[in-house]
């Protein structure tokens, strides 16, 4: 994206970690600003390229497919949770002040946001931060088809109707964006909490018709760091750009919890036995 | 080399979202009082003039507007837990999920009927047999 006349300017403000400088001088975390020119198709995942193109190359963020389908460009902007290909400089407008005028160029700054990585992750550079608790917990939950294994049903087609989707459709949404546990209080408070994200992968696998794993998968969501953990702030499903409602997943869960345990109680058995 | 950053005392206060979650989770504290006031009047059934004695208690104006605030944190807490209930526990009729509006009026129309009966039971019931409430009076 090239500077063009007539377009407005924004201060994006972005919050930075060298890796390399830091061993050096021992700093903090440190705030950069830069003037950067938009229009209404800016997109803040735009905005951060040319800062990368035109301004300094060195700063790092993720990015893949720019239309919120492959969830690599999570930022908090303006401390909310938020995919930057989705979301628009026009959105950040300020009302300007003569002393927000750019003097360089004549021009006026009519938007203003921060950029920072996404909180309650381990930061490693600029705006780049650590999934790999995430993928973790993603994959503790077994996200897949636990089907029938005798081979004679493994030859059958596993037919499902409409409506046996629609119980579970919401939750295959997920686009393993990482915004929901950014969004998450008690993940930050206890990072082994399984997170919205990972037990709505499961509801959306226990909700399958074709799938017989949820008594492996239960055992989890019954633990301290599973579903009963959630307090149902409810920021989760808010910040979720693919509308998968993981807190509705999570609470769903806790109801399947209390059925579970309360069926082992009767039976003799504690939930972690399942 | 890396860094994480930890959640201040104050992160409740960031956004609006959060400070209505605060506020929701704080219902329980005027709450807690009025089961202490209730429990109180449980223990003092054992004798007339510690009955006397609750009731000038509960008839205290700082009593008396410390319960009013449960009141209204009830009714807050009820209208946060009906909106979410449809999200939670989703009910399906045939292939058809019902609207989560339907859901919300159907818990509020039950808190009416619960109302209702037990304004029948303690209060219009309890005058039709000459029982008055309040201090100084009894069956």
């Amino acid at each position: 994206m090239a500077a063009n006349k007539g377009m407005q300017q924004a201060l994006v403000r972005v919050k930075r970690y060298l890796p390399e400088e830091q061993q050096k001088t021992q700093s903090e975390p440190f705030w950069q600003e830069f003037t950067v020119p938009f229009d209404e198709s800016t997109s803040v995942l735009d905005a951060l390229n040319f800062i990368k193109e035109e301004l300094d190359p060195s700063l790092s963020f993720r990015w893949s497919c720019r239309m919120a389908i492959c969830g690599s460009c999570g930022f908090m902007l303006n401390g909310i949770p938020k995919l930057g290909c989705k979301e628009f400089l026009r959105n950040y407008s300020v009302r300007t002040s003569p002393a927000q005028k750019n003097t360089a160029t004549n021009t006026s700054i009519t938007a203003s946001l921060t950029v920072e990585p996404l909180a309650h992750f381990t930061v490693e550079r600029d705006l780049i931060v650590n999934m790999d608790e995430f993928l973790i917990h993603l994959e503790a939950v077994k996200p897949y088809l636990i089907a029938e294994t005798s081979t004679q049903k493994q030859l059958q087609p596993s037919l499902q109707t409409p409506a046996q989707l629609a119980k579970y459709k919401q939750f295959a949404n997920c686009i393993n964006c990482g915004l929901c546990y950014s969004a998450c209080p008690q993940f930050c408070l206890n990072p082994e909490f399984l997170g919205p994200a990972a037990i709505a992968l499961a509801q959306r696998y226990n909700l399958d018709s074709r799938d017989t794993g949820k008594a492996v998968r239960m055992p989890m969501l019954n633990s301290h760091n599973g579903v009963w953990s959630c307090t149902f702030v409810g920021f989760c499903s808010d910040v979720c750009p693919k509308q998968v409602d993981p807190a509705a997943a999570v609470n769903q869960g806790k109801v399947e919890s209390a059925k579970s345990m309360l069926i082992q109680m009767f039976k003799g058995s504690t939930a972690h036995e399942l | 080399m890396s860094y994480k950053p930890t959640l201040t005392r104050t992160w409740w206060l960031k956004h609006r979202f959060f400070m209505l979650y605060m506020l929701r989770e704080g219902t329980v504290l005027p709450l807690v009082f009025l089961l202490c006031s209730l429990s109180a009047g449980a223990f003092a059934l054992q004798s007339v003039e510690q009955f006397a004695s609750w009731q000038r208690f509960m008839a205290n104006p700082w009593v008396v507007a410390i319960h009013t605030v449960a009141l209204i944190a009830a009714l807050y807490h009820a209208f946060t837990f009906f909106k979410l209930f449809p999200r939670v526990m989703p009910i399906r009729v045939g292939t058809k999920l019902v609207p989560p509006a339907i859901m919300v009026v159907g818990q509020w129309l039950a808190v009416v009927a619960v109302i209702t009966v037990f304004l029948w039971l303690f209060v219009f019931s309890g005058a039709a047999h000459g029982i008055v409430a309040g201090p100084g009076g009894g069956v």
